[in-house]
């Protein structure tokens, strides 16, 4: 296969996974504590055609090697983690975090899973779970006399209980913070699995050195900016659209070629 | 001085097909570089290769990309001459690819997990607001932490490609004098590719193939006529 069209070939598979990631983006732009990414190209090994060679006979002058680039590859997808903006819902159970930290949760299975989205209800067993069920980590009993419940910035969460005037501390939301968050497994449903790259999650209190604060009544709405994602998306599409151009090109030249004998 | 070799039109019109098939690889190459940060794209010209015979060589062109903000404090960006450099396993390499990362244990890494290297090797960075300032200075909470390495060839046109957005430096390799050097933060450098004028030079290179073709088929028909016709009985 020529080799030039094989290298277009490369470019537009690059700008149709460029645009995946992008409507993932899109799809996900009401989704809270969503983290948007971006998908990253490097080029392919260069084929060294001609090595370094000497010309001429008199005045030896050396040639650098001649190189031809074979494409481009995906070299990785990054989730950006800043902060999403603010959405303020008056509802005393959505915690933000503020800051780099995420909510520990366990699967059920015993394996702890992390997650931004602090859309908090309250189980059957009175239990603090996410909208998907999974139970916060350490747990959070919410007595069923409960009323009023507030959540500090520290993480302390306090209730009242029956008729007291006074807020009774019921526990604590930890939170846990990663070397390189990028690092992290996205496992959907807004969770997220450690792995080798993000390192070992540190748990830490709200307030603490690199943890953020929590924030009561706002939830983080999707870092995603529907302005910047288009625009990404309309040069993929001219990218998409100018590979096919050098296919097409390379594929008259074959023509071409195939012509000479008549 | 050995004679030169002798030539006849068909092979120099198969000789500028080649050349321009060549062309088009490097044309194509660049187009699917047109998204990758930090690339350089690639000249395609024609040497005389000692005799009339002409090859397509490649020199780096090395304008820069446009600088995009991504607020990003992990992306950086040179702007003007010079390379960040990387630990790979094969040696140190030069990028201009400034989207990095932490790894696990926080080194400065860039997207295929190679160490960026600092004055005084890896950079390790702890919890903190991160600061990188033009000379390259970085600094966690305003505290230096290390300087990034940046280094400048004699002649870039002449670095060596490697995949990953990754040059080979040469001998004449040399260290950027602090006052010179102008990193950005929060910035990384689009690919250099002008698809504009690659457009141009793929059309280009469609009709110089076409008049290459058309030379070769005329030649074939003036030796068809020498062979057929010449001695045919009158």
């Amino acid at each position: 296969m020529n080799p030039a069209l094989r290298a277009a070939a490369t470019g537009m598979m690059a700008q149709q996974t460029r645009t995946e990631v992008i409507s993932n983006n899109l799809a996900n732009v009401n989704t809270p504590g969503f983290k948007r990414s971006r998908a990253h190209f490097e080029d392919l090994l260069y084929q060294s055609i001609q090595g370094q060679q000497v010309l001429g006979d008199p005045n030896a002058e050396t040639a650098p090697a001649i190189q031809v680039g074979r494409g481009t590859r995906l070299a990785g997808i990054l989730r950006m983690h800043e902060q999403g903006t603010v959405e303020q819902t008056g509802r005393n159970l959505d915690v933000m975090i503020e800051g780099n930290g995420f909510f520990q949760l366990d699967d059920g299975k015993g394996n702890t899973t992390y997650t931004r989205d602090g859309s908090f209800q309250i189980s059957d067993k009175g239990l603090l779970i996410t909208s998907d069920g999974w139970a916060l980590q350490p747990p959070i009993r919410i007595p069923t006399d409960a009323s009023n419940i507030t959540i500090s910035v520290n993480g302390n969460v306090a209730v009242t209980r029956g008729k007291d005037i006074q807020a009774t501390e019921i526990g604590k939301i930890d939170l846990v913070a990663f070397a390189n968050p990028s690092g992290l497994q996205s496992l959907g449903r807004n969770m997220y699995g450690s792995t080798a790259a993000s390192g070992e999650p540190v748990v830490g209190a709200p307030g603490d050195d690199g943890m953020g604060t929590l924030q009561q009544g706002s939830l983080e709405g999707s870092n995603v900016e529907i302005v910047q994602e288009m625009v990404e998306m309309i040069i993929a599409m001219r990218a998409y659209e100018i590979n096919s151009k050098a296919i097409k090109n390379a594929d008259e030249m074959g023509q071409m070629a195939n012509n000479l004998t008549r | 001085m050995p004679d030169p070799v002798r030539l006849n039109g068909m092979t120099s019109a198969a000789s500028a097909l080649q050349m321009m098939e060549r062309r088009q690889q490097v044309l194509a190459n660049n187009l699917a570089n047109v998204s990758t940060r930090g690339f350089k794209a690639e000249t395609p010209f024609a040497r005389m290769m000692g005799n009339a015979m002409a090859v397509t060589d490649t020199t780096l062109d090395t304008t820069a990309g446009t600088l995009t903000e991504t607020h990003n404090p992990l992306d950086l960006a040179v702007a003007g001459d010079g390379f960040f450099v990387t630990q790979t396993p094969g040696g140190e390499r030069f990028t201009r690819d400034g989207s990095f990362q932490l790894d696990s244990e926080r080194r400065l890494v860039d997207s295929r997990g190679n160490q960026v290297l600092g004055e005084d090797g890896p950079i390790v960075l702890r919890n903190g607001k991160i600061e990188v300032e033009s000379d390259g200075s970085v600094k966690v909470d305003g505290r230096l932490v290390s300087r990034l390495r940046l280094e400048r060839v004699a002649d870039s046109a002449k670095l060596e490609h490697e995949g990953g957005t990754q040059f080979v430096p040469d001998a004449t390799r040399q260290a950027i004098a602090a006052g010179e050097r102008n990193v950005r933060q929060g910035f990384v450098e689009e690919s250099n590719v002008n698809s504009m004028s690659a457009m141009t030079a793929m059309i280009d290179v469609l009709h110089r193939y076409g008049a290459a073709q058309k030379t070769l088929s005329t030649l074939d028909s003036v030796r068809a006529i020498a062979t057929t016709e010449i001695g045919k009985p009158i």
